[in-house]
C-alpha cells in the first residue's frame, strides 16, 4: 500500500479507538466505532486474495451488525433518559442490548463464529491488530456502563465464551486459529469479573494484550501460521524456541509467569463476592486452554518434531528485527512479583 | 388531512426504507430512496426546516444519489431483480410492509403517539435556545450551531468522509 495512504489510516483506526475511549457523548462514540471499522477493512484486505476479502467482509457485516445495535441501545436510552451522556444506562432494556452489541464487537459466545475464520485469512500483522487493539474500544465502553450491565447476561456469555474458547482450540493446527481461541476464552475471563471488579478486566486486557503481542512477533519472526512450520524453529532460531515456551505456557496462566496474576486475582475477587462454583468452573476450564497450549509447546521447543532431512539444515539467512522483543518478553513473563502494586490502581 | 400531515408522511418514509431495505436491485433501491428523500424533506419543511429540506435534494438526491445511479448503471446486469421477482425479496417486503400496516393501526387504535416519539425529561429537542425572537428561524441557528458548538463533529466526520474514499479506493484496487 502507498505508505501515505498506509499512514493515514492507520492513524484513522488509532483515531477511532481514542474516539471512543475519550468521549462522553454516546454519538461520538457511535461515531468513534464506524470510523475504526472503517478504516481497519483495507488493513484486513492487504493481500488481494480471496480468503482475505472474505474475512473482510465477514468482519464488516459482524462488526456494522453490533454498531447497529449499539445505536438502537442508545436511542432505547435517549428516549428514556433524555440525555446522551455516557453514565449509567438507565433503562434495562438499553443496557441488554448495548451490552450484546458490544459482546458481538469483542468476540463472545455466542457470537463468536466470526473470530476464527476472520482471523484465519488474513496476514500475521493484520491478525496481530485485530485480536489486540481491536479490543480496547469495546472494552471501555464495558468499562464505563459497568454498574447497569445484567449480571446474568454477562456471566452467562463469559462462562461460555471460556468454554468454546477452550474446546474450540483443542483441534487446531493452525496458529491464528489458535490465537483467535485463545482470544475468546481470555475475552471470557475479562468480562467475567467486569460487573465485580472492573479494574481487573484492566489489569487482564493489558497482561493478556502483553501476551498476544509477544507471541504475534514470534511468530512473525519465524513466518510460521501453522504447527509445523512453527516446529521447524529450532533450526532457524533456537532462542526463538524457548521465548515461545515460556510466553504460552503464561497465556496458558501458569504461575510463576505473569499470566497467573489476571487469573488468580479473578478467581480472588469472585471468591469474595460468595460465588465459589464459578471460579472453580473457570478454573477447571481453563486447563482446555493449557492443553493446546502445552501441545504447541511440545512440538515446538520441548521435541524436535519430525521433519524431512533437508528442514533440518536450513540457509541461515539475515534475521527479521522484532519490534520491542525484549520488553515484550520480560511484561508477559516476569511481572508476577509486581502483584502487590495493584493496590496502587482504582 | 393536513394535521396529520407528518404522519402520513412518515408512514410513507418507512414504506419506501422497507421497500428497499427488501434488497431489489440498487436501481430499485435509489428510485425508492428518491421517494424516500422527497417525502423526507416534506416531513423537515412542516416543521419549518426549509433549509434543511433544500439541502437534502440538492446534496443527498442531486448530488450523491445521482453519482450512486450513474455507478449502478455501469454495474447493472441484465436482468435486474424487481421486487415480484423472487419469494425471498418479496416476502421481506411484505414483511415489512406488515409490520409497518401493524404499527400504524397500534398508534391510530391508542390514540397515542407515545410508542413511536417520547422523550421524557426533555421536552424540547433544542438544547442550544435562540430565546424567541422572531428574527431568525431555529433551523438556521442550528446550522450555525453545529460549526460553533459542534466542530469536532464537523472535523471527525469530515476526517472519516475523507478516509472512507481512501478506504474504498483502496478496497477496489485489487493489485
Amino acid at each position: 500500500m502507498n505508505p501515505l495512504i498506509l499512514t493515514i489510516i492507520l492513524m484513522t483506526v488509532f483515531l477511532g479507538t481514542m474516539i471512543v475511549m475519550a468521549s462522553s457523548h454516546w454519538l461520538m462514540i457511535w461515531i468513534g466505532f464506524e470510523m475504526n471499522l472503517l478504516a481497519i477493512i483495507p488493513i484486513l484486505m492487504k493481500k488481494y486474495n480471496p480468503r482475505a476479502m472474505e474475512a473482510s467482509t465477514k468482519y464488516f457485516l459482524t462488526q456494522a451488525t453490533a454498531s447497529m445495535l449499539l445505536m438502537m441501545a442508545i436511542i432505547i436510552n435517549l428516549m428514556h433518559s433524555g440525555q446522551w451522556t455516557i453514565t449509567k444506562v438507565f433503562n434495562p432494556t438499553a443496557s441488554i442490548i448495548m451490552t450484546l452489541a458490544l459482546a458481538m464487537k469483542l468476540g463472545l459466545t455466542p457470537f463468536h463464529f466470526w473470530v476464527p475464520e476472520v482471523t484465519q485469512g488474513i496476514s500475521l500483522t493484520s491478525g496481530l491488530i485485530l485480536l489486540t487493539w481491536q479490543k480496547l474500544a469495546p472494552m471501555s465502553i464495558l468499562y464505563q456502563i459497568s454498574p447497569s450491565i445484567n449480571l446474568n447476561i454477562l456471566l452467562t456469555m463469559a462462562v461460555l465464551s471460556i468454554l468454546v474458547g477452550g474446546w474450540g482450540g483443542l483441534n487446531q493446527t493452525q496458529l491464528r486459529k489458535i490465537m483467535a481461541y485463545s482470544s475468546i476464552a481470555h475475552m471470557g475471563w475479562m468480562t467475567a469479573i467486569l460487573v465485580y471488579n472492573p479494574t481487573l478486566t484492566m489489569l487482564n486486557m493489558l497482561i493478556y494484550i502483553m501476551m498476544t503481542l509477544t507471541m504475534f512477533m514470534l511468530f512473525i519472526h519465524s513466518s510460521s501460521t501453522t504447527t509445523l512450520s512453527l516446529s521447524h524453529t529450532w533450526n532457524k532460531a533456537p532462542l526463538i524456541t524457548t521465548l515461545i515456551l515460556i510466553t504460552l505456557l503464561s497465556m496458558g496462566g501458569l504461575p510463576p509467569l505473569s499470566g497467573f496474576m489476571p487469573k488468580w486475582m479473578i478467581i480472588q475477587e469472585l471468591t469474595k463476592n460468595s460465588s465459589i462454583i464459578l471460579p472453580t468452573l473457570m478454573a477447571i476450564m481453563a486447563l482446555l486452554n493449557l492443553y493446546f497450549y502445552t501441545r504447541l509447546t511440545y512440538s515446538t521447543s520441548l521435541t524436535m518434531f519430525p521433519s524431512t532431512n533437508n528442514m533440518k539444515m536450513k540457509w541461515q539467512f539475515e534475521t527479521k528485527q522484532i519490534t520491542l522483543l525484549p520488553p515484550l518478553i520480560i511484561a508477559s513473563s516476569l511481572l508476577l512479583p509486581l502483584t502487590p502494586m495493584l493496590s496502587i490502581l482504582d | 388531512m393536513m394535521t396529520y400531515i407528518v404522519f402520513i408522511l412518515s408512514v410513507i418514509f418507512v414504506i419506501g426504507f422497507v421497500g428497499f431495505s427488501s434488497k431489489p436491485s440498487p436501481i430499485y433501491g435509489g428510485l425508492v430512496l428518491i421517494v424516500s428523500g422527497g417525502v423526507g424533506c416534506g416531513i423537515i419543511m412542516n416543521f419549518g426546516g426549509s433549509f434543511l429540506g433544500l439541502m437534502v435534494f440538492l446534496i443527498y438526491l442531486g448530488g450523491m444519489l445521482v453519482v450512486f445511479g450513474y455507478t449502478t448503471a455501469m454495474a447493472t446486469e441484465q436482468y435486474p431483480e424487481v421486487w415480484v421477482s423472487n419469494a425471498t425479496v418479496m416476502g421481506v417486503f411484505l414483511l415489512g410492509l406488515l409490520m409497518e400496516v401493524m404499527l400504524v393501526l397500534y398508534v391510530l387504535k391508542s390514540e397515542e403517539v407515545g410508542v413511536v416519539f417520547k422523550f421524557s425529561s426533555v421536552g424540547d429537542w433544542a438544547i442550544y435556545d435562540i430565546g424567541n425572537s422572531g428574527v431568525f428561524s431555529e433551523e438556521i441557528m442550528g446550522v450555525a450551531a453545529l460549526y460553533r458548538y459542534g466542530a469536532w463533529v464537523v472535523v471527525v466526520t469530515g476526517w472519516s468522509l475523507l478516509v472512507g474514499v481512501l478506504v474504498i479506493l483502496e478496497v477496489t484496487r485489487g493489485d
